[in-house]
């Protein structure tokens, strides 16, 4: 299958000496869910903004269909979208206001901006409220708001930096539900990243597990399990930062 | 066309309903003062005639002056006070001033006649008694200057009553009142026209309050703009969306310059107005004892090329001010340091605006170089720069603040164009490193 994103040895010091992403490399491929997890500070996010073109890599580089982040950020911008963590949107638009902005910026002729507002009015489920004010949302609807607009353009790529951290049960599931519905219809490939190891696995289909800048383990959630004999992904990490540490000190 | 789905988001962010209502109210508000100020004028001017009295003296004298007060035109009303505590009532009998006549008024003009000497071996002068109430700070209020009016009004009535006495003629009175006729002429820069240069001063000095007035709150009211703007999509991360999606960077920050200054254009002009309505306020006010034509001829009202002058400072400043908040608010971390990046700006046009009310700044020695180095300074200056035909130094500051705005500009494109807007941060008031502590306790 194609690859959608090839991530190649990635490392960013923030200072110098210190890696708060260290040679970072993993693949996803056309349709496919992958998720970075691990704990907060691991160095998600600083591997997602660089391959979302906000942040320069130090080293390494990555390739999104083709554009190289280093060479070509502009042609990787077209062919992703990123739902930044913890994200809000203008408080003083309407629901409404926000996906037609938004699409207007994201397509090129009117038309086109009028399907993606239909797209992502379909799918976000708020009916009425659209025409309310942004700030008048719960944190659920503006997550379900935003990613809806993500997802609005088809992009080949879309980036998800915690897209159900800070949500109740309910909402964390139709937000998980819509990602794999999205994947499955119209072979959409996502990047997500997650502190919660659990949940995770009910939406991915292959993670990469990340510690301290540097990304220690790839595969699907079942193969892990087995590969290293325990009964979730929690385990999992646990085993894998413990190997580490043993062959650090080797 | 993106540009323009940005530019038209911007200007409805930045105009938003209290901005505009914000914006109407304060050109209302500065039409309202000129129009009380205005009212002042004339209340003033109404109660000039009027003098209150209590007369206690029972000799021919005092009802002669009072009588000569009424010839020549005032209105007086005459009171009983009792002597001790003036000030209920004054508030019972509704006045703010009451000038006193004391018993021996009488007869000490009579001895002054007589030729009777003091016990210094000197004309004994006589008392009069003058009560006033000072009813407020501000100078507008207690501008009527009714103990001078009242002590010359009484002087030449008590003059008057003397003359008659001695047998003087009315052209001999009216010499001995008024022997010389000072004809003042003021020069102001390369002009000259004939006027009390006291009257000019208090004239120039009301409207040279206004002008900073409004440049202070246009530059702190334009930088909060912006910076909560600019801060609040830094911290809602919708600028981070922005900056992945299919627009250039540099259209992304253009919007935001080019809505932020047709903003502050808007409310450069809307306040120009009001101050200019207000300023009709304060000119009839002035009127009454100045010609306006005076006022014009020496080049001190605000000609229409005056006004285009200040305006094209103004605008600078507030290029500067945009510029300035449109970097530190995409550097802020948070609501509360975007308040503390805030200080900067609003200390750097707090100090000239202060000075500049107090002290002309031109004068000040080889300090007023610190001041020419803040960019407001020359905003605060340029009324008097214009009105006094100091033309090399509004140019002059003109040209800095240029330089400065293009160093300002260079400065949030660089910003803009690297991943600098996400690395460096300014983080006040709160704590250092958060991740660190979740870090050891993951650790543990
Ligand atoms: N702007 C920044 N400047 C300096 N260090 C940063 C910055 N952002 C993140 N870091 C550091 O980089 C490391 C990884 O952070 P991050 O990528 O945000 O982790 P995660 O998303 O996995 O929680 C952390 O140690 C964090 O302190
Ligand atoms: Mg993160």
């Amino acid at each position: 299958m194609a690859k959608v994103l090839e991530v190649k040895e990635l490392s960013k010091q923030y200072k110098k000496g210190v890696y708060a992403a260290n040679k970072v490399s993993f693949d996803i491929e056309e349709g496919e869910i992958f998720a970075l997890i691990g704990p907060n500070g691991a160095g998600k996010t600083t591997t997602i903004r660089m391959i979302s073109t906000l942040l320069q890599a130090t080293e390494g580089d990555a390739v999104v269909a083709g554009h190289s982040i280093l060479t070509d950020p502009k042609g990787v911008r077209e062919c992703i979208t990123y739902l930044p963590d913890e994200a809000g949107a203008y408080k003083t638009m309407t629901g409404k206001q926000y996906l037609e902005f938004m699409a207007g910026i994201f397509a090129n002729d009117k038309n086109t901006a009028k399907q993606y507002v239909q797209n992502a009015t379909e799918m976000c489920g708020l009916g009425d409220r659209l025409s309310d004010k942004i700030g008048s949302y719960s944190r659920g609807m503006i997550r379900k708001l935003l990613l809806s607009r993500a997802v609005m353009s088809r992009p080949k790529l879309a980036i998800l930096d915690e897209p159900t951290s800070g949500l109740d049960i309910i909402n964390a599931l139709e937000i998980r539900r819509m990602i794999k519905e999205l994947a499955a219809k119209y072979g959409m490939s996502f990047l997500l990243s997650s502190h919660n190891m659990l949940e995770i696995e009910f939406v991915s289909d292959r993670v990469g597990i990340i510690a301290k800048g540097r990304l220690l383990e790839l595969g699907r959630p079942n193969e892990l399990k087995i590969k290293h004999n325990v009964g979730n992904l929690e385990e999992v990490f646990e085993r894998v930062v413990k190997d580490n540490e043993i062959s650090d000190l080797a | 066309m993106k540009f323009l789905t940005l530019l038209k988001k911007e200007l409805r962010e930045l105009l938003s309903l209290t901005t505009i209502l914000t914006l109407i109210g304060s050109v209302v508000l500065l039409i309202a003062i000129g129009g009380v100020m205005d009212s002042a004028v004339e209340e003033a001017a109404s109660s000039e005639g009027e003098i209150v009295i209590c007369n206690k003296d029972d000799g021919a004298f005092s009802d002669a002056v009072i009588e000569s007060l009424k010839t020549a035109g005032y209105e007086v009303k005459e009171v009983e006070l009792t002597d001790g505590d003036y000030a209920p009532q004054l508030s019972d009998l509704e006045v703010e001033s009451v000038v006193i006549i004391p018993e021996t008024f009488s007869s000490s003009i009579t001895d002054v006649l007589a030729g009777k000497l003091g016990e210094d071996g000197k004309i004994a002068p006589v008392d009069v008694e003058y009560v006033s109430k000072m009813t407020s700070l501000s100078a507008m209020s207690n501008v009527d200057a009714g103990s001078q009016m009242a002590l010359s009004a009484i002087e030449s009535a008590v003059k008057s009553v003397v003359y008659a006495n001695k047998n003087m003629s009315l052209a001999e009175i009216e010499l001995i009142e008024a022997p010389v006729n000072l004809i003042e002429t003021t020069v102001v820069g390369e002009k000259q026209a004939e006027a009390s240069s006291m009257l000019l001063s208090s004239y120039s000095m009301m409207t040279g309050m206004i002008v900073p007035i409004v440049i202070f709150v246009l530059i702190v009211y334009s930088s909060q703009m912006i910076m909560n703007a600019v801060s609040t999509e830094k911290i809602d991360k919708t600028l981070e969306t922005l900056l992945t999606a299919p627009v250039s960077r540099l259209s992304v920050l253009m919007a935001k310059m080019v809505a932020a200054t047709v903003v502050s254009a808007l409310f450069a002009v809307a306040f120009m107005v009001g101050f200019n309505n207000m300023m009709g306020g304060m000119t009839d006010m002035v009127s009454g004892e100045i010609d306006s034509a005076v006022i014009s001829e020496l080049g001190l009202n605000m000609t229409t090329g005056a006004y285009v002058l200040l305006g094209l400072q103004m605008f600078m400043s507030l290029l500067i001010t945009l510029a300035v908040s449109l970097i530190l608010g995409a550097l802020a971390k948070d609501a509360k340091s975007s308040q503390t990046l805030m200080m900067p700006i609003m200390g750097m046009a707090m100090v000239p605006y202060m000075l500049s009310m107090f002290v002309s700044i031109n004068d000040m020695g080889p300090a007023k170089w610190i001041m020419y180095a803040i960019p407001y300074t020359h905003t605060f200056i340029a009324q008097e720069n214009v009105i006094f035909g100091n033309m090399p130094l509004y140019f002059g500051g003109l040209i800095y603040q240029a330089i400065l705005l293009v160093i300002c500009m260079t400065i949030a494109v660089r910003l803009f164009m690297s991943d600098k807007l996400f690395t460096i941060t300014f983080n006040f008031g709160e704590k250092k490193n958060k991740y660190a502590k979740k870090k050891s306790l993951f650790s543990k």
